[in-house]
């Protein structure tokens, strides 16, 4: 077993952790799944509104490999096909007919899978390749490339992550089937990452390299994980599976059957009640934060508060979500913030509060500062646990320096792994957004 | 409150683009953020962010320099009490000192916001509070009866040179306070130079400060050293001159003595450093790194010191800590994050050649007893070289990495 200890970072102490309890709620009808969710795709669809679909049809297409179809993660109809800008597909909406899906659960044998080409043709087949992604660029794998490694983090350290300790505790056979056939995709290690003292049984897999994490997020991002143990260098590539999908990859090997249900939270200072639900992918967020919300005046994100997407109550669960994060959206103007002496009213990675950071701090939407430009006092490097200079990475980023973003490790970063830096810049300056730019740079040269 | 928030939405549409007072929105948003806080919101992730801006970095680099301000003040009071033998209390000493130190401050922020404001205006982009620190800086470097004339071009030429042609905050080279200060101390040497400015005493009193006396010892001081048989050495120096000022090691540190406004009391200035590292706003490495480069030169030069007749060379590494500015110049100048390096192992190296610096210009080359200030201007040339080679470092890991 590997340990990674990490000490740069910070757990944001938030409110409205979501409780170890698994709430009631009701079903959802409608889901949406969202070709925004995936980078650099070109959809092609492949139905019409009012189409009936089951579980697991195929929705629609990459252009780019058409290979690679995206499943239809609800039996019944397309009920409404949302467009953007320039005829962009922006939602796929489902109405969940329950008769139908419920006929679905007919359980099929195990396929049987022998090799890697076995289990990406099985996948493909499935329509269930989007499940697989990559790094660099934290987008949909392609399944021609021979990745160096998988690896599959069920250490959540963001604020207000869904705990896998208990979301994935009754999955265990679902999580080694899935396992046993995402080791088959890879000559090299399959990495698991875990919290110290979670999923007693994973060591005694013997096909998997677990790895103990320890420390304050980003520590159990897979960027972070892989800078430690298997850093990504220019032409590498890495798949990765999110830990709340080892179940329904786990179902699909074993039984043949696409369930698309997952564990989620809905969390957050604005939440009145958090806690888990039993959901699916792409649910409907108003489901769970009808008559939950503290607030009208409200922010809902799909995902975590770091890097998640605002959705709005009517939005959707992204397609890689597994929270619900809401928080209020506060256009409050205090006099003189800039001299408030502290307390429970502010939170700050700085000793520059007298007494704050104490209990859960109840964030909003405020920026807290205006925008300047970016003076490198020691911020980021105390929040940033990778071997990267990521001050002179954004700068090669501004300066468009292909050559420079390359060598000094474009391909490691990804916008989750910096969103504390972002958090806790004193100028403001997004650091996510612009690691993005570079990231787009290097993609489409 | 509502009031005043009511005054300021009403008098901002006047700022608004197209408008007739459009030109000075930097200044209308600035008085609007400084009194409430901004609501900007957080546009996509990350939804939620720290307190801290550069608002309050900057006001609390400032706070750090309130003691050293109020101290200094009491200095010129009471240096000019005691050798003029007035009676006095600290009270009339501080009122005194405050009559010279307040017309410094009045003037350098008057110069340094016209500066700013009006390149904010020009390049229409909101008035960064970086030039509160330069301005807040900028006095303390000064002897007390700088003329105000001086001054403003100094300050002048410090924000606009140092800072606003670099494109402002965050892309400046050289620190602006330094800028304005070397380009005072060349183009009115008469006036921040010498042994006459640094304190307000009678005429024909001997004004010197401490790094003058061992960098030109009097004919007489060595002759009164040669006749109780002890050797010419900085310490021996400084307790000759015990006639005028205290140079003693402990009133060294207690700051009794003439020298800029803000770099005499040494406990001041540490407890400003603690305070900014405490906040996590200075860089501690820095500091650390050029106290350890100016220990280990001035170790090694009282080694070389048998060797010279130089008597900068006897210096102590305490006493090179003590006297000048060199901890004032440390703490608030070197450590200045944007024109600093911005790599951990560069600022090490950063720090500990200012530290060397200091110690070489000091003692080799007297006409410049204060060596710290180009000791920092130097090595904010060379900050950009130094990251560029720990960089390329960490481009060679990731290349051998790769092969």
């Amino acid at each position: 077993m590997l340990k990674i200890k990490v000490k740069k970072g910070h757990d944001i102490n938030i409110a409205g952790v979501a409780s170890r309890d698994l709430l009631a709620t009701q079903k959802n009808t409608t889901v949406s799944l969202s070709p925004e969710n995936f980078r650099y795709i070109k959809p092609k669809l492949l139905v019409k509104e009012n189409d009936s679909v089951k579980l697991g049809d195929p929705i629609f297409f990459d252009k780019l490999s058409p290979e690679v179809k995206w499943p239809a993660i609800a039996s019944g109809k397309i009920s409404k096909i949302i467009y953007g800008e320039r005829r962009s597909i922006k939602e796929i909406v489902f109405s969940i007919d329950n008769s139908v899906e419920s006929n679905n659960d007919i359980k099929n044998q195990e396929p049987f899978l022998s090799s890697r080409d076995d289990v990406i043709n099985f996948l493909l087949e499935k329509n269930m390749w989007p499940f697989i992604t990559q790094r660099p660029f934290n987008k949909v794998a392609n399944p021609s490339d021979t990745p160096k490694s998988i690896i599959v983090s069920l250490a959540n350290t963001a604020p207000l992550s869904i705990d896998y300790d208990f979301t994935l505790s009754s999955n265990k056979d679902e999580i080694i089937s899935a396992l046993i056939n995402l080791k088959k995709m890879t000559q090299g290690k399959l990495f698991v990452a875990i919290n110290p003292g979670e999923f007693d049984y994973l060591s005694n897999i013997d096909f998997i390299e677990l790895v103990e994490v320890q420390g304050p997020h980003p520590a159990g991002n897979i960027g972070i994980i892989l800078n430690h143990i298997d850093p990504i260098n220019s032409n590498d590539i890495v798949w990765t599976v999110q830990g709340h999908h080892l179940p329904i990859l786990g179902r699909l090997f074993s039984h043949g059957i696409f369930d698309p249900s997952i564990t989620i939270n809905l969390a957050g200072p604005a939440v009145t009640n958090p806690g888990y639900f039993q959901s699916r992918i792409g649910a409907s967020l108003e489901t769970y934060c009808k008559g939950n919300l503290s607030n009208e005046k409200v922010r809902v994100i799909s995902g975590d508060v770091l890097t998640g997407k605002q959705s709005g109550i009517d939005g959707y669960l992204g397609f890689y979500h597994s929270s619900i994060s809401v928080i209020e959206e506060s256009f409050d103007r205090s006099f003189m913030g800039w001299l408030h002496p502290g307390g429970s009213s502010k939170y700050s990675v700085f000793n520059a509060y007298i007494g704050s950071n104490k209990s859960p701090y109840n964030f909003t939407t405020l920026q807290n500062g205006s925008h300047r430009a970016f003076v490198p006092i020691e911020a980021w490097e105390n929040v940033f646990p990778m071997d990267i200079y990521i001050n002179a990475l954004l700068r090669s980023i501004e300066a468009n320096d292909f050559d420079e973003m390359e060598q000094l490790g474009i391909y490691e970063c990804d916008e989750e792994d910096v969103a504390l830096c972002s958090f806790i810049c004193p100028s403001k300056t997004d650091v996510g957004g612009i690691i993005r730019k570079g990231l787009d740079t290097v993609y489409f040269d | 409150m509502n009031f005043l928030k009511k005054i300021l939405a009403q008098s901002g549409k006047l700022f608004e683009e197209g408008k007739p007072l459009s030109f000075a929105y930097p200044l209308w948003e600035a008085t609007d953020t400084i009194l409430f806080s901004t609501n900007t919101q957080n546009k996509s992730g990350p939804h939620i962010r720290d307190n801290m801006d550069i608002k309050r970095t900057m006001f609390f680099v400032v706070i750090a320099l309130i003691p050293c301000y109020l101290f200094g003040a009491y200095n010129i009071g009471y240096l000019h009490s005691s050798t003029t033998a007035v009676s006095s209390s600290i009270l009339s000493d501080f009122i005194f000192g405050m009559t010279y130190v307040l017309p410094i401050l009045i003037t350098t922020f008057i110069a340094g916001a016209i500066c700013e404001i009006g390149f904010a205006m020009i390049r229409k982009h909101e008035i960064n509070e970086g030039f509160l620190v330069s301005c807040a800086l900028i006095p303390l470097t000064m002897p007390p009866d700088i003329p105000l004339w001086q001054l403003f071009i100094g300050t002048c030429f410090g924000i606009i040179i140092g800072k606003e042609i670099f494109g402002g905050v965050g892309t400046n080279v050289f620190n602006p306070a330094l800028t304005a200060r070397a380009f005072m101390y060349f183009a009115f040497p008469t006036k921040i130079s010498g042994d006459k400015v640094w304190a307000l005493v009678p005429d024909g009193y001997s004004g010197a400060t401490a790094l003058s006396i061992p960098a030109n010892p009097t004919i007489d001081m060595i002759a009164e050293l040669a006749k109780n048989e002890q050797a010419i050495n900085a310490t021996n120096l400084f307790s000759l001159n015990s006639m005028s000022f205290d140079f003693s090691t402990s009133n060294l540190f207690w700051g009794l003595i003439p020298g800029s406004i803000g770099e005499t009391n040494k406990l001041l200035i540490l407890l400003g450093a603690i305070f900014l590292i405490y906040c996590g706003i200075a860089s501690w490495r820095i500091m650390v790194a050029s106290v350890l480069g100016l220990i280990s030169t001035a170790g090694l030069f009282n080694l070389l010191a048998d060797y010279s007749t130089n008597a900068m060379l006897t210096i102590t590494p305490l006493e090179h800590i003590l006297i000048g500015s060199f901890l004032f110049g440390t703490v608030f100048m070197a450590s200045e994050p944007v024109t600093s390096t911005h790599t951990n192992k560069g600022r090490w190296i950063y720090g500990f050649m200012i530290g060397v610096l200091t110690v070489i210009i000091r003692s080799i080359n007297p006409a410049y007893p204060e060596g710290v200030m180009l000791a920092i201007l130097i090595m904010n040339m060379f900050a950009p070289l130094i990251d560029y080679y720990v960089v390329k470092g960490n481009i060679k890991m990731r290349i051998s990495r790769n092969a």
